[in-house]
C-alpha cells in the first residue's frame, strides 16, 4: 500500500501556486466576492467606530469638570428673618478639613444695572476674594476681590456682561462705575470668557461679583445659598464633604446641608457611558450578523458552484486535505483581502461621519479587530465548511449535477 | 501485489449495489463478477438505467460497494481509505467523462498537469509532462487556450491528455463521444485505441453504440444489474 499513499509533504509552496491560479482565473467573480466580503467588514467597522465616536462626543459635556471641586447646598429656615452675612470666617472650616484649598459662600440676588444709561438684569453674587480660585476663574482686566476690600463699594465684571454693558465707542474698563439701585460700584476687574459647567451653580459670564457687604447694601436679606469649596487633588472628597456639614450647619439660620459631589454627576455620565456601551453592542452585533451574512452569502455560493469541480479534483486523485487546504486558501486569502479593504473603507466611512457631524474623530479600539476578524472567521468558514463537506462526499455524488 | 499468481488488474466477486430512494432499496447491480486483466480493452453495453454508468463509477473506485469483494492492481479496495482510495485514482485510473469535466477556469496545459499536482511534482515538470501529453493528442497548439474556447472533440483530446498524463493502467471513459459528431467520434475512439495498444493501458468504455464495442477486445453487456460477456476475447 505504501506506493499509493497520499503525498504527505505536498509543499506549501504548489498550494500557494493552486490557490493564485484559482483566485488569478476566478476573475469576476472574485471581484463580486471581495466587494461584499469588503462592503459586509466596512459596516462593521464604520458601525461601531461612529458608534463609539458618538459615545465619546456625548461625555464631552462632562470633560473640563474640576474632580475637587464641590458645592455645599444651605437651607434656611426662614430667609426674611435672618439678616445677610457681612463676612464669612473660613478659617473655622479650615480647622475641619486641614486640606481644603478654597472656601467661598455665594450669595444671589437678581438686580438691575445701569452703565451710561444702558440698563440690563444681572446676577448680583456675593462672595469673598476665595471664588476665584474655588471657581477657577481668570481675569481680563484688573484683579478680583480681596478680603480688605469687604467695606469697599467694588464690583468684578463677567464677561458677557461686560461686552453688554459697554458699546462699541466706549467698552466698560475698570475704573468706571456701574449703579446698582441707588448705589454706584467701581468696577476693579473683568473676567474671561468662562463657559458654564454642570457643577457649580454660577453663570460666570453674567454675574457681578462683589463681597458680602457690598451684597448687604443691595439686598439685606439676601442668604448664602451655596458654598463653593475646593480641596487639594489628594484629599478624600467624600470625607471632606462629610466633614463640612456640621461646621456649615453651625452657620445662622442654616437648617440643612445638601452636598453635591462632582462623582455624583461622574455617576450619571458613567449610567451614560453604560447606555452607550449596550447601544454600542447592539449596533455592532447586528452590522455582525449583517456583514457576516453578507460574507457566508458570497462565500457559500462561491463554493456550491463548484461542487462539481470538487468531485472532477477528486476523481483526478486529491485527497481530502487537498480540497480542505486549496478551498481554506482560497477564502483566507478572498476575505483577508475583503476585510483588509472593508476595514479601510469603514474607517474612511466612519471618519467622512465624524467631519460631516462636526464631532471628534478617533479609532475605536475594537472597530478594526472586531470587523476583521469576525470577516476572517465568517468567510473563512462558509468558505471551507462546505467545501469539506463535499469532500467527504463520494466522489460520485459531488460530480452528479445539483 | 498477490504473491501466487500475477493478479488481473481488476477482479469484481459477487459486488451489490443500489439505491435508498424513499425508504425503498433500488438494486442496481446485483452479484457482478468480472475479471480485466491488464492491456485489455473492454465496451460495457447496456440501455441507459442497466447499471452500466454504476459499475463503472465502482471501477473508477468513485463509488462505494454494498457487498461483494473489489481488488483493484492488488489493493482490497473495500477496506481502504477515502484518500488511499484517492492516491490509487490519482496513480492507477484516468477518467474521460461524456461530459467532459474539465475545469474552465484553467487553461488546456493547466487541465492536463493537474493530476500531476496531486502526487506533489513540481509545476515545471509537470507543465513539462502535460506539454508532451498535448502534444500526444494533437493539441500542442491550444495549451493556453481555456476549455471554452475549444471544440468539443478538441475538448475531449484534452480530457484523453489529462487521463493519460499520470500513465495510468486504466483508462475509463464513460460515453466519450455520447456529446460528439460522428466524424469526431471516430477520431476520439481511434486515439483512445491506438493509446490503449501503445501504452498496454487497460480501456474500459461504456456505450450503447455497438459499432464503438466491436472495436475492442471484450463486449461486456449489462442488464438490469447482471453482466453477461458477448465476445469473450482472451488477450
Amino acid at each position: 500500500m505504501s506506493r499509493v499513499m497520499p503525498g504527505r509533504g505536498r509543499s506549501a509552496l504548489l498550494l500557494m501556486h493552486d490557490v493564485s491560479s484559482s483566485l488569478r482565473t476566478l476573475g469576476k467573480r472574485s471581484v463580486l466576492a471581495l466587494l461584499g466580503i469588503a462592503i459586509g467588514s466596512s459596516s462593521v467597522v464604520a458601525m461601531i467606530n461612529i458608534a463609539s465616536n458618538a459615545a465619546e462626543e456625548a461625555s464631552m459635556i462632562f470633560k473640563g469638570m474640576g474632580v475637587n471641586t464641590f458645592v455645599a447646598h444651605l437651607s434656611t429656615a426662614n430667609e426674611k428673618r435672618t439678616p445677610a452675612y457681612a463676612t464669612f470666617d473660613a478659617g473655622q472650616f479650615r480647622k475641619a478639613v486641614p486640606n481644603l484649598l478654597n472656601i467661598a459662600p455665594t450669595a444671589y440676588v437678581g438686580a438691575s444695572v445701569v452703565f451710561k444709561g444702558r440698563s440690563l438684569n444681572a446676577d448680583l453674587i456675593g462672595s469673598t476674594g476665595e471664588l476665584m480660585d474655588a471657581m477657577d476663574l481668570t481675569l481680563r482686566a484688573g484683579r478680583f476681590m480681596s478680603e480688605f476690600d469687604q467695606g469697599e463699594t467694588y464690583v468684578v465684571v463677567g464677561h458677557s456682561l461686560a461686552e453688554t454693558l459697554g458699546a462699541a465707542d466706549e467698552p466698560l474698563r475698570t475704573g468706571d462705575r456701574i449703579r446698582i439701585n441707588n448705589y454706584l460700584f467701581q468696577v476693579i476687574g473683568i473676567l474671561q470668557d468662562r463657559p458654564d459647567t454642570l457643577l457649580i451653580p454660577i453663570r460666570a459670564n453674567d454675574s457681578l461679583f462683589l463681597t458680602l457687604n457690598g451684597m448687604r447694601r443691595i439686598s439685606p436679606l439676601a442668604q448664602i445659598r451655596n458654598v463653593i469649596i475646593r480641596v487639594s487633588p489628594d484629599q478624600e472628597i467624600n470625607a471632606a464633604a462629610t466633614a463640612l456639614v456640621d461646621p456649615l450647619k453651625q452657620l445662622p439660620g442654616v437648617t440643612d446641608v445638601a452636598m453635591l459631589l462632582p462623582h455624583q454627576l461622574m455617576d450619571g455620565m458613567s449610567r451614560q457611558n453604560r447606555t452607550f456601551a449596550y447601544l454600542l453592542l447592539a449596533l455592532g452585533a447586528i452590522s455582525l450578523v449583517g456583514g457576516g451574512t453578507g460574507v457566508m452569502n458570497v462565500m457559500l455560493m462561491n463554493v456550491t458552484q463548484r461542487r462539481r469541480e470538487i468531485g472532477v479534483r477528486m476523481a483526478l486523485g486529491a485527497c481530502r486535505r487537498d480540497i480542505r487546504n486549496l478551498f481554506m486558501l482560497e477564502a483566507i486569502t478572498l476575505t483577508a483581502v475583503g476585510a483588509f479593504c472593508g476595514g479601510v473603507l469603514g474607517i474612511g466611512f466612519a471618519f467622512m461621519y465624524a467631519h460631516l457631524s462636526d464631532w471628534t474623530f478617533f479609532l475605536a479600539p475594537a472597530a478594526l479587530p472586531l470587523g476583521v476578524i469576525s470577516t476572517l472567521g465568517v468567510g473563512v468558514f462558509f468558505g471551507l465548511y462546505p467545501a469539506v463537506l463535499a469532500s467527504r462526499l463520494q466522489p460520485v455524488e459531488a460530480l452528479r449535477d445539483e | 501485489m498477490n504473491n501466487t499468481t500475477i493478479e488481473s488488474l481488476i477482479s469484481l466477486k459477487g459486488i451489490n449495489k443500489g439505491y435508498k430512494i424513499n425508504n425503498n432499496y433500488l438494486p442496481i447491480l446485483q452479484d457482478v463478477f468480472l475479471t480485466i486483466k491488464t492491456g485489455e480493452s473492454c465496451a460495457l453495453l447496456g440501455a441507459s438505467g442497466s447499471g452500466k454508468s454504476t459499475l463503472l463509477n465502482i471501477l473508477g473506485l468513485l463509488d462505494s460497494v454494498d457487498a461483494g469483494e473489489y481488488r483493484f492492481a492488488g489493493h482490497d479496495v473495500c477496506s481502504a481509505t477515502p484518500d488511499e482510495l484517492a492516491a490509487i485514482r490519482n496513480q492507477q485510473i484516468g477518467f474521460v467523462f461524456q461530459s467532459f469535466n474539465l475545469i474552465p477556469r484553467l487553461n488546456a496545459i493547466e487541465n492536463v498537469a493537474l493530476p500531476l499536482r496531486y502526487r506533489s511534482m513540481k509545476p515545471g515538470d509537470a507543465r513539462q509532462r502535460a506539454q508532451q501529453m498535448l502534444a500526444e493528442v494533437g493539441l500542442e497548439q491550444r495549451a493556453h487556450h481555456r476549455p471554452a474556447d475549444l471544440s468539443g472533440g478538441q475538448r475531449q483530446r484534452l480530457a484523453i491528455a489529462r487521463a493519460l498524463v499520470g500513465q495510468p493502467s486504466l483508462i475509463l471513459a464513460d460515453e466519450p463521444t455520447g456529446n460528439l459528431d460522428p466524424g469526431t467520434a471516430d477520431d476520439i475512439m481511434d486515439l483512445l485505441i491506438s493509446l490503449n495498444r501503445a501504452h498496454d493501458v487497460t480501456l474500459v468504455v461504456v456505450t450503447h453504440d455497438s459499432a464503438i464495442a466491436r472495436r475492442l477486445n471484450r463486449q461486456i453487456r449489462v442488464t438490469n444489474g447482471a453482466v453477461q460477456e458477448l465476445c469473450p476475447c482472451p488477450a
